[in-house]
């Protein structure tokens, strides 16, 4: 058998239970559930503390750092505007649309349901736009939650969710938490030219 | 003196008229092998008594018109003497006025004269069935539990309601409360006046007859008014906020709920599916009997407690009720918005599993083209948990001890659910 034709059943199942949960409980159950998850995630990494910004840049260039270990190298576009090149689920994707040409029904609902104004998405700055598919309700907060554990210099950092994109192309900006970190949307718009992800860490005072 | 019929180990039936073609017609008609009752007679309510005092009996059917002691006495006389004696009250000359006096006395039936012998005779049968009449004192009953079960069952019967100098009666047809006397007020007034009462005996009978049709109100907003006003009341007279309207019905205060007792008929089918059915039904009352003027009854009330103060206090309110330890509001995905609960219980847990059985339920109901998801009760060994929709982004639960009561959550739940969605802008 060719290598290439070989599916990641664990892929395929994920994928498959998000719909599963979908259908039993509806999409916003379904979506706090992934969320929860992701904060559950978060919550049993030890905290990391990094002396200065310089020292945080060089933790994602050697993968040491908690957010790189989850989703990948990021690259700093500008100022404190990260771009992330591949999305980390990607490859699932990839490998169910492969058996199943496209994915599986009510992931609009949830996409949108992520999207909408919610005590949890405004915690963590995230949606509000920004998801482009229900992996995003997974990725994002759980990014934002790992930040929650690193301190830079002393202080404590946040991440804003400013836009991302599907693997079809289209954009999401989250223009609140755009708005809110005063990252200007050309920029955004410009990052996820060739980005999949963009968000913005602040150190916080 | 009258005379023994028949004698076996039957019931007892005492006819007392002083119409001997009456007696007559009632002793010929009612001495057969398919009641299995034994007649005796009286021609005069005095009689009546004479032999009531040396010989058992289990029903009197009596004449309100008569020489000397009239029925109406001889009712009040049984009723203060004899309790477990059924007394049934027929006259010639029905007037609202002898109607409404013979069944605050107690009478179980009223029949006119002329009546079908026929319906006498089923009259007389239904009484004597050992199951048409249940008794008993039951702990944890209140009047909104009766009268919900009253309206789910849909009885005609009539629920008498005595507290300390106080007397109520509530009259149903099929269901609906058509008709209340309480002391000088009659119709709605009279309802939410019994409504008032502190404690006290429930007695239901069933009712031959409504002397006269005074509320034409659905039972929910009838329930839901009466809540509001006897919260109204109470703020009035600077009660406590903790006893809120619960006082009336809370364990260390009241009568209704430890020493309640109960006398239903024509609910017997439904206590024969045991307490959990009438739970059950009590608990979606409100949705399989919301009237047309429900929801103007719910503004109403929004209107007049705008000023409420924020969640925690309409939390207090389902809290507030004895045997209900949370209340939590949870957002559709599961976080917690606010919660209002006893030490040790995980709210943030409650929300996140809530919103499982929420979600599950809701999509239920659209899988079964049911629409959208009124509430939920889930019940278990020792309590319910019940959710409830608030907007399109949230939800409520309400976690109570068995012993709780569903009729008062359910009736919060309604009346509290704009206003809980308002104060946390959802």
């Amino acid at each position: 058998m060719d290598e290439g034709s070989i599916l990641d059943i664990a892929h395929i199942s994920f994928l498959d239970m998000i719909k599963v949960m979908i259908v039993m409980g509806g999409a916003p159950n379904a979506k706090g559930t992934l969320i929860r998850n992701a904060i559950n995630t978060a919550d049993r990494i030890s905290p990391v503390a990094y002396g200065n910004f310089t020292e945080y840049l060089s933790a994602i260039d050697t993968a040491t750092n908690p957010i790189t270990r989850i989703e990948g190298r990021s690259t700093l576009i500008d100022g404190s505007v990260f771009g992330l090149k591949l999305c980390p689920f990607g490859p699932s994707i990839k490998n169910y649309t492969s058996l199943f040409e496209k994915l599986p029904e009510g992931y609009a609902d949830f996409t949108a349901e992520f999207n909408k104004p919610s005590m949890v998405t405004d915690k963590f700055k995230v949606g509000e736009g920004a998801g482009v598919s229900p992996f995003c309700s997974v990725h994002q907060p759980m990014r934002s939650a790992f930040a929650d554990k690193i301190t830079i210099g002393g202080k404590k950092v946040k991440i804003y969710q400013l836009g991302c994109k599907s693997g079809g192309g289209k954009k999401g900006f989250a223009d609140k938490w755009i708005t809110e970190s005063g990252v200007p949307r050309e920029l955004v718009d410009k990052v996820l030219d060739d980005y999949m992800c963009c968000y913005f860490l602040k150190v916080q005072d | 003196m009258g005379r023994t019929i028949k004698q076996k180990k039957l019931k007892k039936v005492l006819i007392v008229d002083d119409e001997e073609d009456m007696i007559w017609t009632l002793q010929k008609n009612l001495t057969n092998d398919t009641l299995r009752a034994e007649i005796i007679t009286a021609s005069s309510g005095e009689k009546a008594l004479e032999i009531i005092k040396n010989t058992p009996v289990d029903l009197i059917v009596t004449d309100i018109r008569m020489s000397g002691m009239s029925g109406i006495d001889l009712l009040i006389e049984v009723r203060n003497n004899y309790p477990n004696i059924g007394v049934i009250v027929m006259t010639a000359y029905p007037t609202t006025e002898s109607k409404t006096k013979a069944i605050i006395k107690g009478s179980l039936y009223f029949l006119e004269k002329p009546f079908d012998i026929n319906e006498m005779r089923d009259v007389v049968r239904h009484v004597l069935r050992e199951d048409s009449l249940f008794k008993g004192t039951v702990a944890g009953v209140e009047l909104t539990d009766i009268i919900q079960i009253n309206s789910l069952s849909r009885s005609s019967t009539v629920l008498k309601v005595r507290a300390k100098n106080k007397e109520g009666i509530i009259f149903f047809r099929e269901g609906s409360v058509v008709h209340a006397i309480c002391g000088e007020f009659e119709g709605e007034e009279a309802f939410y006046e019994i409504m008032t009462f502190k404690g006290g005996v429930l007695e239901g009978t069933k009712a031959g007859g409504v002397p006269t049709v005074t509320i034409r109100r659905s039972v929910e907003a009838l329930l839901i008014e009466g809540t509001r006003r006897l919260d109204e009341q109470r703020a009035r007279h600077g009660d406590d906020q903790e006893l809120e309207m619960d006082e009336a019905i809370s364990p260390d205060d009241s009568e209704w709920k430890s020493d309640t007792t109960v006398m239903l008929s024509g609910v017997a089918t439904k206590a024969e599916r045991g307490s959990s059915a009438i739970r059950d039904d009590v608990s979606f009352f409100a949705g399989s009997h919301s009237g047309n003027d429900g929801s103007s009854h719910i503004q109403q009330i929004k209107d007049a407690e705008d000023s409420m103060e924020g969640l925690q206090k309409l939390l207090g309110e389902f809290t507030n009720i004895p045997g209900v330890n949370t209340a939590c509001l949870v957002g559709r995905d599961g976080f917690l918005l606010d919660s209002k609960a006893i030490a040790g219980v995980d709210t943030e847990m409650i929300g996140a599993i809530a919103s499982s059985g929420f979600g599950a339920s809701e999509a239920m109901g659209r899988q079964l083209g049911k629409g959208p998801l009124a509430m939920t009760m889930l019940e278990y060994e020792s309590g319910p948990v019940m959710l409830s929709p608030v907007g399109s982004e949230a939800f409520l639960v309400v976690v109570a001890e068995r012993e709780s009561n569903l009729g008062m959550i359910r009736l919060k739940i309604k009346r509290h659910s704009k206003e809980i969605q308002a104060a946390a802008a959802i």
